[in-house]
Parts: C-alpha cells; structure tokens; sequence
C-alpha cells in the first residue's frame, strides 16, 4: 500500500547532472506538502514544492521532465501524470539565474542598435553621399521618382503623369535660367511638375525638382515659385537628398532586419513616401534657404518672397497641411520668416522673373 | 559483450502543428520580434521528442539569449557591410544602375559590385554556420549532461573558403574532400560531457555516394556533345534534363550516403562507436508527397477563400445597396475576412511543411542512429556550462540554419 504522501514513481528516474545516470527513485511528499522528497538508493534530496518547475513545451503526453530552481543541471524525469497534481507551481515563472549578466547584455545591445541608427548610419550616409558617383546618383533618382509616381496614383496600373503642356514648360525653363544663370552646378537639373494636388515640391537624387501641380496653382506670384525652387536647388546642391536616401535606406535596413524583414517590399514604398516629405535637419534646411536668398537676389528677386510664401500658406492652411508640413514644420519658422526678410535688406535689383503670358503658361502647365 | 542504443523519435504531428499555429501568431502580434522565442519552443518541442534508450534530449536555449545574440550580430554585420559598401563606391563600383540606361561596362560594375559584397559576407556566414552549431550543441542535454563545441569558429572559416575554392576550380570532383575535412573540423570539436567526438575514416570513401551526381554530370555532357557534334539539339535538351533532374536527386542521395557514413565513422571517448541508416528513397518520398500534400491544400484553400469572398461582395452589395454606411460595414468586414482567411492559410501551409516533411525527416534520421558500446557512456561526466552571450545572431542575421 503506498504510504501517505508517497506518489507512483514507476518509470521515474533522477539525472544528478554529473554523471549521465538515471537513478530509479521513490517520491514522497513531506508531511506538510512543502518539500518533494526523491528518494535515491543512498541519500534522500529535498526540493522545496515552491522551486519545482517543469520543462516546457515537452513532448509526449503525461511525461513531464522536472528541474528545481536552484539546481541548473539536476533533472527528474517522471511519466506518472499525478505527479503533477501535487506539484502546483510547475507552469509558473522562473526567471534564469545570472539575470544580472542578461540584463546588461539586454541593455547593451538595445544600446548598440540605438546608436547605430541614430549615430553610425547617418554618419556613413554622409560620408558615402560625398563619394556615390553622379551616375549612380542619377540612377538611384530615377528609380525613386518611378516609385513615387507609382505610389501616389490613384490606380496602380496607372502612374502619376508629369504635366506636359508645351508652353508651360517653357515658363518653367525660363524661371530655372534665371535662377542657374549665376551658379555653376555640378550636375544637370531635371525639373518636373506632377499632376497631383498637394502643394508640396521635393528634391530628389541626381538633381531632380519635382513641384506639385497644387503648389503652381496655390503659388500667387511667379517669385514665390522661384522662391520654392531656390529652397530646392540648395538641397539638390548640398545633396541633401541623397544623404537622406541613404540614411532612410540604412536605417530601414536595420529596423528590417530587427523585425525579421516581414514587411518586405513595402521598405523601397516606405522609403519613396519619406523623400517627399522629407524632414532634413533645421541646418540643412537653413542652409537651403541661405542658397535660396542669393540664387534669388541674383535673378533680380526679393529674397522676401520666401518669406512671403510661407507666411501666406502658413495664414491659409494653418500649420498641419500640404506645403506647410513640408517647409513649416520646424520651429524655427518665425526665425526663417524673419530671415527671409532680413536677406531682403540688401539692394536687390528687382525684376519680374515671368512676364504675365508665362505666368499664365506655367500656371495651366497640367492643362 | 557490447550494450546497444537505438534512437527514437516520438513526437506527434498535432501538438507540433498547433504549437507552429500559436508561436507564429504570436510572432506576427509581437511584431515579429517573438520569432526567437517561437523558434527556440520548437526546438524544444523536438529535441525533448527525440530519446536514446527512452532518454529523452532536452533542449536549454532560451528565446531571450537568441534575441541578445541577434542584436549584437546586426550591430557588427552593419558596420561591416557598411564599410564593404564605402570601400566600393571608393573604387567607383556601386549598386544603384538604371538598366536602361547603363552600358555594356555599367553592368559589369554593378555585377563585380554585388559579387565583392556577397564574397564579403562569405566569411560571416561561415562563422555563423559554426557558431550557430556551436550554441546548438552547448545548449543540448542528455540525461543531464551537456554536449558542446570549442570556440574555433575562425579556424573553422579559413579552411572552409579554402576548401570550397578547391572544390569551385575542380568543378566539384574534390567536393567529398571539402565536406568530409570540415565534417572532422567540427566533429573533432565536439563533446559530449568531458568526453570527445572523433571523426574516422577516409575522405576517398565517400566517392561512391557522389555516383548519382556524376551520372546525371554525364548525361549533361554526353547531350552538349551531341549537340556539339550532330546538332542533335532535341536529343540533347532531352538529356540535359534527364541529367539535371538525376543531379538533384543525387545531390540528396549524396547528403544521405554521407551522413550515415561520417555518422558510422564518429568515435566518442575512443570506445562508443555509432551506426546511422538513413535511406535516400524515404527521404525524397517524404519530401515530394509533403509537397503535392501541401500543393493541393494551398490551392483549394486559396480557391474557397476567393469563391467565398466573391458570394460575401455579390450577398453584401446586393442586401446594403441602399444606404453606403451600410456597404462600408460590408466592405471593411469583407476586406477583415479576406485578410484573415489569408494569414490563417499561410501559417496553415508553414505548419503542415513543419509537420508533415521536416519532423518526418527528423523521426526517421532519429530512428536511423544506433550507438555501440553504449556502457562507457556511464563514466562520463559533466562538463562546465558554456556561456557565449552571442548564441547564434549571426546566423539569425544572415538567415541560414533552415527550418529548425
């Protein structure tokens, strides 16, 4: 007859850890239920019921593989499902030992992969925009721009279109004249106008400028055009896009990786949706409008325009929309409102940069 | 008189399957960081499924040492790709290219280009191939005693490329050198307790199990001479692919026939000697029929998840024509099942491939491996735990080591 407390331990054998043995055992409860005796031929061990746990995810039903807390390496292995019953803290936590160890190694890694996206890969970003050769700049432009065409069309069969009307265009080349006279830039630009309401424009890799179709029309004076195609042309000069490009690229690369990649091709959409709206930092961004003031005191336009621009859309979209997230975002905008006008101080010969016929041109260039 | 061991595999296809079921959509509800964590369960699922003498194994990796080994892998892996990448835009190599527009020269660029940087990855994932076998080991019990490997990942990295450039610039001839040379490497590495793994026999010896790849080579070569000689180019179509199906096979039948013979050639602590007899027919029979099984429910559960959606588009468009809040609620319950029934057939066909062609697999290598002289073991003793912290990030990083 099983005495009390004593449990079915048939088939049940002990691994002492230090020698690959498994010792046939008898198992007994202490008389107050607190302690799991195991009874070997030549000592009796005790583990506190508290501390039993079970392995888990164990294969094969009813047979259960038991560790004590404490012990790394002692195992005992029981098939007697009832076992079990008398054991009720089997399933609950039991944290490692050496946490101490794992949780500094937790923390530096989440450490390490911090400063790796916000240290390392914009560092080598900089450093490899400088040296990525203009032609693979150029094709890395062009790729972009045919996802960002793909991304914003309604149907995706069917691209966004660049607006194409003939003297329109010639408007628009007439403006970029006037701006470039003066400049000499390493690169061609290649300037476009989607057929898209949002008033916004962007720069892209390999010297594109691309205006929305919402901001022409949105625009009330051709200067203020010519103001947001300044603020472009000093990012495509500093080759602020292609910094950012690769950042993003670098940055999305490592968060992909983290997540196991599961998101796949959605990274290169994610990646042309951030260029449009791309955020550069308030240096680059200030820098930009610095380019901007001379490109425009050189064709003979008030730097102010700049200013005037964003003072207008900032009255009229308030702060959240279209061209105002773009430009306005920062909070330093007062600060480049006021810059713009201080730039105006010098004695800029003034002198329309489109005669009303081209403005007109440019303003229909979709139709 | 020598004592015998026989393994024994005997896990169950449905609690594995549900288990694949719960950690993969654990996985997707943590944002796929939980995969660590689902993959080291299954792990322990088979490892505690497979026994020697009703010993079972057990399997002590954690989840949370995965993840940690992880992270620090893409920390080096990036500041090292990143360098390669530096390096060859310096020499003006990059791998941005408009096809269109890139010429003849462009095109060799950017090949050199990808070629330099996978070459540069090579060494990485080498290192990773040893060290992931290395934490599987260390973190590998049986009957409370550990196995492991020593820390030579680097030795193991040097001799490999060099093996592999042999067998490339022989076209293969010299490939069981390379498989049975890094074999002995980490074989010779290997512990189990205090006690260590030897790899016998003879390089020359697994010559035989590459018969079926020179047979399917000769048929290749015997169609391009055809085609060659006679312009015979229906023959040699024919037989080219006669030839490389025949590669294919065996290609496994080459895995197959080594494994049982380094296998069988594995001495431990000088006295336990091994047997495996794994068969290549059970193995490609698994495999295909796993496939066709799979096949046939991805296209019927795919097909009655499209015929049902459609009736849904046709029933809700019909009863809430009238008002369009009404269609919305149609449409957005609509587009929920369609996107559901599709994670739910996805993570079905990972499961049934664990299931029905991966743990299959397993059970009959398992049940293929004998041990001799199985009385020594009892006068092995434990040996110190191995703590490296990077368990086997890298290989997690470059996304080797298959299905489990």
């Amino acid at each position: 007859m099983i005495g009390a407390g004593r449990l079915d331990a048939t088939g049940a054998a002990y691994f002492d850890g230090d020698s690959p043995i498994g010792q046939p055992v008898g198992l007994r409860l202490s008389e107050d239920g607190q302690t799991l005796l195991i009874e070997l031929a030549d000592r009796v061990i005790a583990w506190q019921v508290t501390d039993v746990r079970s392995i888990d995810d164990f294969a094969g039903k009813g047979d259960s593989m038991l560790r004590m807390r404490r012990d790394p390496v002692a195992r005992l292995f029981t098939p007697n499902p009832f076992v079990r019953r008398a054991l009720p803290h089997l399933t609950r936590r039991a944290p490692p030992a050496g946490r101490g160890r794992l949780a500094m190694w937790a923390g530096a890694a989440v450490c390490a992969v911090f400063v790796q996206i916000a240290v390392l890969v914009p560092f080598l970003a900089d450093q490899l925009a400088d040296y990525i050769p203009l032609k693979g700049e150029r094709a890395l432009g062009d790729a972009t721009f045919e996802q960002i065409k793909s991304a914003l069309a309604d149907n995706e069969y069917l691209p966004l279109q660049t607006c194409e009307n003939a003297e329109g265009l010639a408007a628009l080349t007439q403006m970029q004249n006037k701006l470039t006279a003066s400049l000499e830039l390493e690169q061609e630009l290649r300037v476009f106008v989607l057929d898209h309401p949002m008033i916004n424009a962007f720069a892209l890799p390999g010297g594109y400028v691309v205006f929305f179709r919402g901001l022409i029309e949105a625009a009330q004076a051709p200067e203020e055009v010519a103001a947001v195609f300044g603020h472009e042309i000093g990012h495509v000069v500093s080759r602020d896009p292609t910094r950012h490009a690769l950042r993003s690229a670098g940055s999305i690369g490592v968060l992909g990786l983290m997540f196991g990649d599961f998101a796949g091709g959605a990274v290169v959409l994610f990646l042309a949706e951030r260029l449009i709206d791309a955020q550069y930092s308030q240096g680059a961004e200030a820098a930009a409008d610095t380019f901007a003031y001379d490109v425009l005191h050189d064709a003979q336009i008030e730097p102010a325009a700049l200013g005037d621009m964003f003072q207008r859309l900032k009255d009229e979209h308030g702060e959240t929309e279209g061209i105002v997230a773009h430009f306005l975002s920062h909070p330093s905008l007062d600060a480049r409102i006021q810059a713009a006008r201080d730039a105006s101080d010098r004695d800029t010969q003034v002198a329309p940069v489109l005669d009303a016929e081209a403005w007109a041109a440019l303003q229909n260039i979709c139709k | 008189m020598s004592a015998q061991i026989q393994g024994r595999y005997h896990g169950k296809g449905e609690p594995l399957f549900w288990l694949y079921i719960k950690t993969a959509l654990l996985t997707m509800v943590k944002l796929g960081i939980y995969r660590f964590w689902a993959k080291t369960r299954i792990r322990k699922y088979i490892w505690s499924a497979t026994s020697a003498n009703e010993d079972s194994f057990e399997y002590t990796g954690t989840g949370l040492e995965k993840f940690l080994g992880f992270l620090v892998a893409i920390v080096i892996l990036a500041i090292y790709l990143g360098i390669v990448q530096m390096v060859l835009f310096f020499a003006g190599l990059n791998l941005f290219m408009d096809p269109e527009t890139a010429s003849g020269a462009d095109i060799v660029r950017q090949v050199a280009a990808i070629y330099i940087t996978l070459f540069a990855v090579m060494p990485l994932l080498l290192f990773a191939q040893y060290r992931a076998r290395r934490y599987k080991m260390a973190r590998t019990r049986w009957r409370g005693i550990r196995f492991g490997m020593e820390n030579a990942a680097w030795g193991y990295v040097w001799r490999a490329i060099g093996h592999y450039f042999l067998t490339l610039i022989t076209l293969g001839i010299l490939a069981p050198r390379a498989s049975f040379y890094l074999e002995k490497y980490m074989t010779d590495r290997t512990w189990y307790g205090d006690a260590r793994f030897e790899q016998d026999g003879k390089w020359t010896a697994l010559y035989p199990a590459m018969k079926h790849l020179f047979i399917g080579a000769g048929f290749i070569i015997v169609g391009v001479a055809l085609a060659a000689l006679f312009e015979a180019i229906v023959a040699a179509i024919l037989l080219s692919i006669v030839g490389y199906i025949w590669m294919i096979v065996g290609a496994v039948y080459y895995r197959v026939q080594a494994f049982n013979y380094l296998t069988a050639h594995k001495v431990l602590d000088d006295k336990i000697g091994f047997y495996s007899e794994v068969k290549t027919s059970t193995v490609i029979f698994t495999y295909i029929v796993g496939i066709l099984i799979i096949g046939a429910v991805s296209s019927i559960a795919f097909t009655a998840l499209f015929v049902v959606g459609f009736v849904g588009a046709f029933v809700t468009g019909m009863s809430f024509e009238a008002s369009l809040s009404g269609s919305m609620v149609g449409a957005v319950a609509l587009a929920i099942f369609g996107v559901v029934g599709y994670i739910a057939i996805l993570l079905t066909l990972g499961a049934l491939s664990l299931v029905i062609i991966v743990q299959p697999i397993i059970a009959h290598l398992v049940d293929g491996v004998q041990v001799h002289g199985a009385e020594h073991l009892d006068d092995i003793t434990q040996r110190s735990a191995d703590l490296g912290a990077d368990a086997e990030g890298f290989a997690d990083a470059l996304d080797i080591g298959g299905a489990i």
